[in-house]
């Protein structure tokens, strides 16, 4: 029988008998970066996803660790990419929102209603003030819908459970009254270019203001539950800091952006439909950790509580689309168009030509640009403390790939 | 919101960029520039009393002879947009912005890989959506139907 040492030294792991000085590692054996100490420290590549639980979609990460600290990460993306830009050259003006819906799949009504504003934009359209009033409805319960996805997943992310649970009851609530209102839960094809689809049903006013009214003290219970647990709190706080000069640098747009303490809001400062009707605060952190945008998305799902209740009360009459050709030929010329989506500013920019499908299609997701911050604040931090600061941003791949 | 365009001119005319298209479309404020200025542009426009401190987004549009690149620069301070567009030719190589605004960085490599250009000093210009071998996309020449289908339609 063969002795394992003899093994090893045949294979190179270990030196032959007697020939090996201690001082030295074994021949055979990688010799290791110069540590503290003498301890041998390596840096190690460690590769998360494309398929992991607490990626948010399917997002890569390639981190170089030393030890537990991550010395850089690299973000990998496109396992979502559909070229979404490239099928809106060969739709229709009022089949984008179709495409949209699939772009940022957790809030469509935000994608569709940026693709609608640009084509209304360029064909200087006028649509009815209720049309207006729908949008802003239904873009604040599809924000508190896409909100709580965030706080339920992002609990699960620091190792809490409970407050999934919640989240979905009451987001389950928001989706069946979207279901009800535009005929289905996720991909709505709701916002047309000129108005919207259909009017709110009959008794669905009644079934709003009951969430509503309930809403607010579950997100007390909510925040109580999550925000109030010492664990969390340890976890989050001073973690992924972005500040101010680094979220305008990186183009970083929503409660991100207002997390690092820059007061800009779409909806508010360039206020589109019928935003400039409503009253609501807008949030602001101040350190930019993820303890900030934590607290800035809890205020937000407030205040789209109060603009919810802002547009029933303030629901005016008349039709809600406005007539529009079948087939939409808008003149040529090129719009910007952006609103304040769950993930910040969903821009559409859009060239036309003239003819029946855009010239070209620009979606400016505004994941991307924080996927650019990640790869930035990462290093520095705990490999534990990545799920947690990706989770803290509310990513969305779909988008990012589009 | 849109910044007075006889400020722009100056300050572009101050950075060396003589007689620079400055023009009100319906997309805004559009201020054209050759592919070589951008770079002073942007670091004149950064530091000057706009104050644009932001690269909301950057994008390319195949024009059927060449490749026009859109920029759009936001300011809090003065809560102003501008455009900047410059035109490339296929297959060029464009100078990276990611000094001025590491908000281009990723927007950068995706434009280049969609529609086909070389970025020249950018820290990481590997592709960002898709694999190698696959043709640039946003180019018109690419096709997702065949030109029959397109017709049939």
């Amino acid at each position: 029988m063969t002795d394992a040492r003899d093994i090893a030294t045949e294979v190179g792991m270990l030196a032959p008998e007697g020939t090996h000085d201690p001082g030295l590692p074994p021949a055979g054996i990688r010799r290791a970066p110069e540590g503290v100490d003498g301890l041998t420290t390596e840096h190690l590549i460690i590769n998360m996803g494309p398929q992991h639980p607490s990626t948010h979609g399917v997002l890569r990460m390639i981190v170089e660790m030393d030890g537990e600290e991550i010395v850089s990460a690299e973000a990998s993306i496109g396992y979502l990419h559909r070229g979404i830009e490239k099928l809106a050259e060969h739709r229709r003006y009022n089949a984008l929102g179709t495409l949209m819906d699939r772009g940022d799949y957790v809030s469509g009504i935000h994608g569709e209603l940026a693709s609608a504003l640009a084509v209304e934009k360029l064909m200087e359209i006028e649509i009815p003030r209720k049309a207006d009033y729908l949008r802003v409805l239904l873009s604040e319960i599809n924000r508190i819908a896409s909100h709580l996805v965030w706080f339920g997943t992002f609990g699960l992310d620091t190792g809490a459970m409970g407050q999934f649970l919640y989240a979905m009851r009451d987001r389950e609530f928001l989706v069946d009254i979207l279901e009800s209102i535009t005929g289905s839960r996720m991909m709505f094809n709701y916002v047309r270019p000129g108005g919207v689809l259909a009017d709110l049903p009959v008794g669905m006013d009644a079934q709003i203001r009951e969430f509503s009214d309930g809403f607010d003290a579950y997100l007390q219970e909510h925040h109580e539950l999550l925000g109030g647990n010492e664990i969390f709190q340890h976890r989050v706080k001073g973690i992924g800091t972005i500040d101010r000069d680094s979220a305008l640098a990186f183009g970083l747009s929503g409660a991100n952006l207002r997390g690092s303490g820059v007061a800009f809001d779409v909806r508010r400062d360039r206020a589109y439909s019928a935003y400039d009707d409503m009253e609501f605060d807008v949030p602001v952190g101040s350190t930019g950790d993820a303890w900030d945008r934590y607290m800035v998305r809890m205020e937000e799902m407030r205040q789209s509580n109060r603009m919810i209740r802002q547009c029933l009360d303030g629901m005016p009459e008349g039709g809600f689309t406005a007539k529009v050709p079948k087939v939409l030929r808008p003149p040529a010329g090129e719009v910007y168009a952006a609103v304040e989506s769950s993930r910040g500013e969903t821009g559409i920019h859009l060239v036309s030509q003239g003819g029946d499908t855009p010239y070209r299609f620009h979606y400016k997701a505004p994941s991307l640009a924080v996927l650019q911050a990640l790869e930035e604040i990462l290093p520095g931090h705990l490999l534990a403390d990545v799920v947690m600061i990706i989770g803290s941003t509310d990513i969305m791949l779909g988008e990012i790939d589009r | 919101m849109l910044p007075d365009a006889t400020v722009v001119k100056h300050i572009l005319a101050e950075a060396g960029l003589a007689d620079t298209d400055v023009q009100e479309t319906t997309l805004g404020l559009v201020c054209t520039v050759a592919p070589a200025e951008v770079a002073p542009a942007f670091a004149a426009l950064k530091d000057s009393e706009l104050d644009f401190v932001m690269l909301v987004d950057l994008m390319g549009t195949d024009t059927g002879e060449d490749i026009e690149l859109s920029y759009h620069l936001r300011s809090f301070t003065r809560d102003e947009e501008l455009h900047v567009k410059c035109t490339v030719a296929y297959d060029a190589e464009i100078a990276s912005v990611w000094n001025a605004y590491p908000s281009a960085l990723m927007p950068e490599r995706e434009t280049a890989e969609l529609l086909g250009l070389t970025l020249s000093g950018h820290p990481n210009p590997k592709r960002l959506l898709t694999v190698d071998g696959v043709e640039p996309l946003l180019r018109k020449s690419s096709l997702i139907r065949t030109l029959q289908e397109v017709r049939e339609r």
